[in-house]
Formats: C-alpha cells, sequence, structure tokens
C-alpha cells in the first residue's frame, strides 16, 4: 500500500505543479464567466442602439400607417430605462425608423431589389413587404395574405419580434373593428391566466405547521444539472486524459524499467489512478466551492440540490478510476503519441456519447430510452447524475444498482488495464493491436 | 557461499524466439559477476528475469533464496540501473531520488541523498530539474536512485557506457566500496577490460546458451597459453603466413597470434625476426576479449550454424 501511496502523490504534484494544470484551473472560471465580466466592463456600451431603418411595402394600403404610429411611440418611450431620480433617461434598444415605399403593380420585383440593393449598401437595415389581402387569411391567393421580412442580418431577433407582433396587433385590431367588435373587450376576454410553477408542500415536524415549498425555478432546475455534467465531463478530461500522455513518457523515456525495479505494474497503476483521483478532487473542489459561494451570494444557495453532491462525488471517482484505467492500459500498448492519438478518438467518442443524450434526457428524465442508457456504465456516471438533479429525482434503487454496475466495471477495466500495462509498458519500437490487447488482457 | 541469484534450467521464449535456452547459473552472494555476450544475446532478458519484469516459461529463478514467480512486488533488496535509462526530466534531482528510495521502502532518505550527492560531485545540482543535467550527471543521478535504498543485489547493466575516465573512476571506486560493504554485484558490460578488472567471475551468454561461466583465471585456463602477445616493427610486412599460426588479432601497438596446438614457439620467433625487430615475445592466455570473439565472432557464428 505504500508504494501505491509514494506512486499516487508523484502523479499528483506532477500534475497539480504542471503550467498546463495550474492556466487550467486559473482560465477555466475565467473563461466561463468573462460573460459576466464584459458585462460588469462594458456595461450597456455593449447593447446595439444604432438606428435600424426598415422600408415598408404595404401593398394592402391599411397597415402602414398604424404600424408608423407604434415605431413613434416605441422610439419615444419603450426603448428608454426608467430615469434615476435627477438622472436622464438611458437608451437600451435601437430606434427603428420606418419608411413607406409605394408598392409597383407592373414591376413588383424591381422594387423589391432596389431595396435589397439599400440593404447591401447599409441605407437600409431590412424592408417588410405585406400582402396585399393581409387582412383577409382566407385569401384564394394565400401569398397575398402573408407579411414578408427581408434582411441579411437574420439572427438579429430584435427587429423581426417587434415588426411580427406590432403587425400583427395592426391587423387584429382592424378585423375587430371591421367585425363590430370592441377590441379592449376582445383582448380583456383573451387575457391569459398566471400559471406559477410551485414545488410541493411540507409539514414542519416539530411545529407540525404545513409550509409551502419555494418556487421551482425553471431555470435552476435545468441548468444545475447541466453544470454538473459538464464539470463531470471536463474532471473526466483533465484528470484522466493526460494519464495516457504520462504513460507514454514513462513507456518513451525508459522510465518504466526502473520504475518496474522498484515497483510492481498493478501497484504502480493504481498508484497513477488515485493520484489522478487526487487530481480531480482538487478540481472538483476548487470549482464546486468557487459556483457555491457565487450561488450564496445571489441568494439561490437553497435552492441548489445538495443532496448530490455525494453522488457527485461517488461517479466522479469511478469515472475516473473507469476511464482512467483504460487510458493507462491504452497508453502502455502505443508505441508513440501519434499512435496514441489514434488509439483515443473512440475512446473520447465514447466520452461525448452522454453528451449527445443529454438534451433529450433532460427533457424526459424517466423515459424508457433515458433510464436504460443510464445504466451503461461508460455512460452511467453522467446521464444517471442528469437523471438524480432533475426534479422530482428518480426511484432510489437506479443509482444503486448504476453505481454497483459502474463499480464492477471499473474493476474490470483496471484488472485487464493491469494486464495489458504489465506486458505493453516494457514493449518497445511496436505498438499492440487490439487482438495482441485482448490476448494480454485474457491470458495476462 | 550462499547463492544470491539462482537460475535453474530457465527458458524464455518470444513467440517462436527462444531468448534464453536451458540457463543455469549460480550468482554468490558479496561476489562482482560480469554478465558479457554479444548485443540480442539475451543479457538483458536474463537480468529483467531476476528483475521480476519478466516471467520465464520454464525453470526456477531464484533471488536471496525467493522464487520471483508469484511474489507481488519486486524485491525490496535489489537495485537495478537498466541499459536504457530513463528519469522524469522535470522532476528535481532529490525529489527523484527521494521517490526513489520511498519506493524501495527507505523511510527519510534525506541524509543518504546528500551524502550520495556528495560522493559523485553532484551537490549542487540537488535542486535542479533533471532536464538540466548532461548525460553523465544523469547518468550518475539514476545510479544512486538504483543505490540509495542500500540494496543486498546491484545489477548495473553497462553503468560506464558515457561517463569520461574521471567520472568512470568513480563510478569503479563506489561500485568496488558497496561489494566491499556486502552487496553482490551484477555488472553487465560489452567493456572486455572492465570485465577482467572488475569481475570475480564472468557469465557469458550467447544465442540465449551460457558459453562460458567461472573466473577469469578458470575461463583463461580452459583455453590454455594459445596465445603470443608480440611487437614486431614488421616495415611493411604483414604477420600472416607465419607457420603453426592459425589467427592474428592486431592491436595497432602490439599484436595477438593464436597458435596450433604443439606447434614450436622458437620457430615461429625466427620466422618473426626475419621479418622485422622483435621488441616483445610473450606466451600467454587469451584475453578475454579474445575468448569472446573467438565465440560469438563470425567464423564461430558460422560454424554454430552449419
Amino acid at each position: 500500500m505504500r508504494k501505491i501511496i509514494v506512486v499516487a502523490i508523484r502523479e499528483y504534484l506532477a500534475a497539480v505543479r504542471s503550467k498546463a494544470f495550474i492556466i487550467t484551473i486559473l482560465l477555466m472560471p475565467v473563461l466561463m464567466s468573462s460573460g459576466f465580466i464584459a458585462e460588469e466592463l462594458f456595461g450597456d456600451t455593449s447593447m446595439d442602439i444604432s438606428d435600424k431603418r426598415v422600408a415598408i411595402v404595404d401593398h394592402s394600403g391599411a397597415i402602414y400607417d398604424a404600424l408608423a404610429a407604434a415605431a413613434e411611440s416605441r422610439n419615444a418611450v419603450d426603448i428608454f430605462t426608467e430615469p434615476a431620480e435627477g438622472g436622464d433617461p438611458e437608451q437600451m434598444l435601437p430606434r427603428f425608423l420606418l419608411q413607406r415605399v409605394a408598392p409597383n403593380p407592373q414591376a413588383p420585383d424591381e422594387v423589391l431589389f432596389d431595396l435589397s440593393e439599400r440593404v447591401r449598401a447599409g441605407t437600409l437595415f431590412a424592408f417588410v413587404e405585406i400582402g396585399r389581402d393581409v387582412l383577409a387569411p382566407e385569401s384564394e391567393k394565400p401569398d397575398h395574405a402573408t407579411v414578408k421580412y427581408y434582411t441579411n442580418s437574420p439572427t438579429y431577433r430584435e427587429t423581426h419580434v417587434w415588426l411580427k407582433t406590432t403587425i400583427n396587433d395592426v391587423v387584429q385590431s382592424i378585423r375587430f373593428h371591421d367585425s363590430g367588435l370592441d377590441a379592449d373587450q376582445v383582448s380583456r376576454a383573451l387575457e391569459p391566466a398566471a400559471i406559477d410553477q410551485l414545488g410541493l408542500l411540507d409539514r414542519n415536524q416539530t411545529t407540525g405547521e404545513i409550509t409551502r415549498a419555494e418556487e421551482i425555478s425553471q431555470t435552476i432546475s435545468v441548468v444545475v444539472p447541466i453544470i454538473l455534467v459538464i464539470l463531470l465531463f471536463m474532471v473526466i478530461m483533465t484528470a484522466a486524459g493526460p494519464l495516457i500522455q504520462s504513460v507514454l513518457e514513462e513507456k518513451l523515456q525508459r522510465i518504466a524499467e526502473v520504475l518496474l525495479g522498484c515497483v510492481d505494474p498493478f501497484r504502480w497503476m493504481m498508484g497513477k489512478l488515485i493520484g489522478m483521483v487526487g487530481v480531480s478532487l482538487t478540481i472538483v473542489t476548487l470549482y464546486l466551492a468557487g459556483g457555491l459561494i457565487v450561488a450564496y451570494e445571489r441568494g439561490i444557495l437553497s435552492l441548489l440540490p445538495m443532496h448530490l453532491l455525494g453522488w457527485f462525488a461517488v461517479y466522479q471517482i469511478l469515472a475516473v478510476l473507469m476511464y482512467g484505467a483504460v487510458f493507462v492500459g491504452v497508453g502502455a500498448a502505443c508505441s508513440d503519441h501519434r499512435e496514441a492519438q489514434t488509439a483515443l478518438t473512440p475512446l473520447m467518442i465514447l466520452i461525448m456519447v452522454p453528451m449527445l443524450l443529454l438534451e433529450s434526457v433532460i427533457r424526459e428524465p424517466n423515459s424508457t430510452m433515458a433510464t436504460l442508457v443510464s445504466f451503461f456504465p461508460p455512460v452511467t456516471p453522467v446521464l444517471m447524475l442528469t437523471r438524480q438533479a432533475i426534479p422530482p429525482g428518480i426511484p432510489g434503487w437506479q443509482p444503486i444498482v448504476g453505481v454497483t454496475l459502474v463499480l464492477a466495471t471499473t474493476v474490470l477495466c483496471v484488472f485487464a488495464a493491469g494486464r495489458v500495462f504489465r506486458i505493453g509498458i516494457l514493449m518497445q519500437g511496436r505498438g499492440a493491436g487490439l487482438r495482441d490487447m485482448l490476448k494480454w488482457m485474457l491470458k495476462g | 557461499m550462499a547463492a544470491a541469484v539462482e537460475l535453474t534450467n530457465v527458458t524464455k521464449r518470444f513467440g517462436t524466439h527462444v531468448a534464453v535456452d536451458n540457463l543455469t547459473l549460480c550468482v554468490p552472494t558479496g561476489s562482482v559477476y560480469g554478465f558479457i555476450g554479444p548485443n540480442g544475446s539475451g543479457k538483458t532478458t536474463t537480468l529483467r528475469m531476476i528483475m521480476r519484469n519478466f516471467y520465464p516459461n520454464a525453470g526456477a529463478v531464484r533471488v536471496f533464496g525467493e522464487d520471483v514467480i508469484g511474489k507481488g512486488a519486486a524485491a525490496e533488496r535489489v537495485g537495478y540501473l537498466p541499459e536504457e535509462r530513463g528519469l522524469y526530466k522535470t522532476m528535481k534531482v532529490r525529489d527523484t531520488l527521494r521517490f526513489y528510495a520511498e519506493l524501495k521502502g527507505y523511510r527519510n532518505p534525506r541524509r543518504e541523498i546528500d551524502r550520495w550527492l556528495e560522493r559523485v560531485d553532484l551537490a549542487e545540482w540537488g535542486n535542479k530539474k533533471v532536464e538540466a543535467l548532461s548525460k553523465g550527471m544523469a547518468q550518475k543521478v539514476q545510479f544512486i536512485a538504483a543505490v540509495i535504498a542500500k540494496p543486498d543485489l546491484i545489477i548495473l547493466d553497462e553503468p560506464f557506457t558515457g561517463l569520461d575516465p574521471v567520472n568512470a573512476n568513480l563510478l569503479r571506486d563506489v561500485i568496488l566500496e558497496l561489494r566491499r560493504d556486502g552487496a553482490t554485484v551484477i555488472l553487465s558490460t560489452h567493456d572486455m577490460s572492465v570485465a577482467e578488472k572488475m569481475c570475480d567471475a564472468i557469465f557469458m551468454i550467447c544465442n540465449g546458451r551460457k558459453v562460458l561461466d567461472g573466473s577469469l583465471a578458470e575461463i583463461q585456463a580452459a583455453y590454455g597459453t594459445d596465445t603470443l602477445r608480440v611487437r614486431v616493427e614488421l616495415n611493411g610486412k604483414t604477420l600472416e603466413g607465419l607457420p603453426g599460426v592459425v589467427g592474428v588479432s592486431d592491436f595497432g601497438q602490439y599484436q595477438e597470434l593464436r597458435v596450433e596446438q604443439g606447434a614450436d614457439t622458437q620457430d615461429i620467433l625466427r620466422k618473426l625476426l626475419e621479418r622485422g625487430r622483435v621488441d616483445h615475445f610473450e606466451r600467454t592466455h587469451p584475453s578475454l576479449h579474445d575468448v569472446f570473439v573467438r565465440i560469438a565472432g563470425p567464423e564461430s557464428q558460422e560454424t554454430q550454424h552449419a
């Protein structure tokens, strides 16, 4: 056991003292929070408030005036913040400046082309073509009843969204008026009822009072599992990944033979794995502590599923051991870095699988697919954790069975990798094929 | 004397290739035992079996009476300097030595590390990273790593390669000191003069088989005094065609003539005087170098394969 600890300490120190590790540890939170930092530094100046000129070709002739009036009202009021006491209101959104363009029934496409050229030249941001029959959707020619928004900045949503909402409001208002309905009465009648999403009620064991559960935040329910999963994924990559390089260094630099004179291969490998578990725990402790401090400062600490931290630790340790053992075995069987890269590709795909399934598992954590897949040991750590993190959680036996399966797989991986490692580490010149590795695993 | 290492009918195969073939050998405690043999003859494989890095396919390997098969850890009592050296490049010298000492179960090795660094003139390099060392320095560090935990058996594979004469002398003195303190040393080398000068006994392996085993005197006695060491000023003439001479080795400053059994050496001397001035004429045993070449040279290999 003492030798395992000596190797583990060396591995741990070599990893945490490396520049790559220090940079990763420091840089990752900076990168992850760079959005907040940029917002703090640049504040509102980062917002695009340049005027957006939009041409309107109104074939119906009934929409433009109301639309222009709505745009003026928006430009005068809606785009400004509430003025602070004694201060001036601050513009937060761009002005929309509308221009009427007369349609040309003889050459409708010519008009649209001219407008396109103006957009390309930058004198116009976008243009809208309102169909002739926009007020009569049952028109025989559906094309005449549509509104078309033309732009070369399709990702900028603000103009599109405002136009869509406002044109619809105007169209509905005119249709109500034409039908003899009062627009205000109709909108009151259509006002949706507010629906709040809440957790379940509890009874206080000492006082007997019934307490309301905290309001469930949809965002936290989804974001927390995603953060935990990304953290787990990152830990596997940061801690287990370098093992392949470290084994290759020992093999290629001929350190292996000296080490084998001091410690048997299995203990050596276990030492390396335990060292890496230490590295992963260091990363997780630093990041989780940082995350909890941020959560505390923002007052959302009580909303976080703290009961998951224990499970997280279990999954993380097992994942690092399981993947780490495979990486060690592969590293020992390879004869150079290029070969190691090739061998790593299928392993990386395996590690990526849960990330690809993540969205559907978050949406339906208790579907048959999600349940079955989460029992597949290579993906159990990530997917089972995700399912546990999403309220209302999963039956208690599932994570226990999942962890048992992962544990069994880990033991198997460590055992097989130990055999591959023992033979592969002294092989020089030629890398081992899959068949060789299988033979070593089975025969020792 | 009890055996430090004992191999009994040991065979090691890699696929169809037989690297070591039915080898039996006994290395007595407290001796310096030379392992010689041509490249690829099975020396390193034999050493790796003693180190438990390889298990034999047949036969038994015992180190201090313990069978190497089935034991968990490599023997704490053995220190090993392999031919192909390697150290963690980014580790400091002191950390490296502490790591190896602790792996061998040596606790608190700080003073011992200081003593060794002082002994091999590396005291001021202790806090430098290994990558900053010259090749010779790194080799000395690796040597200390092999002996820091005071092993009873020290296996040194080509320990002098790459060292200048001063450092080679230093290392030789240290090895002999370790032997005086009771350690057994197995010294694998291609340098026959080192083997002749330092080893109590010499074992030679060729094509996986033992071809020599014994003290230098015993080996030389087996070959008799069939060698003439001469120094002749030839003035452009050669030593070919002398009566009773079956082989000539020219070392530049002197020549060795291998003579037939029963050949008249006085007759050879007369013929030599006819060819030039003879400054030195000595009837002697063959050198270890000569024995090695006779066994492993191309002519011998051809005969063995025929």
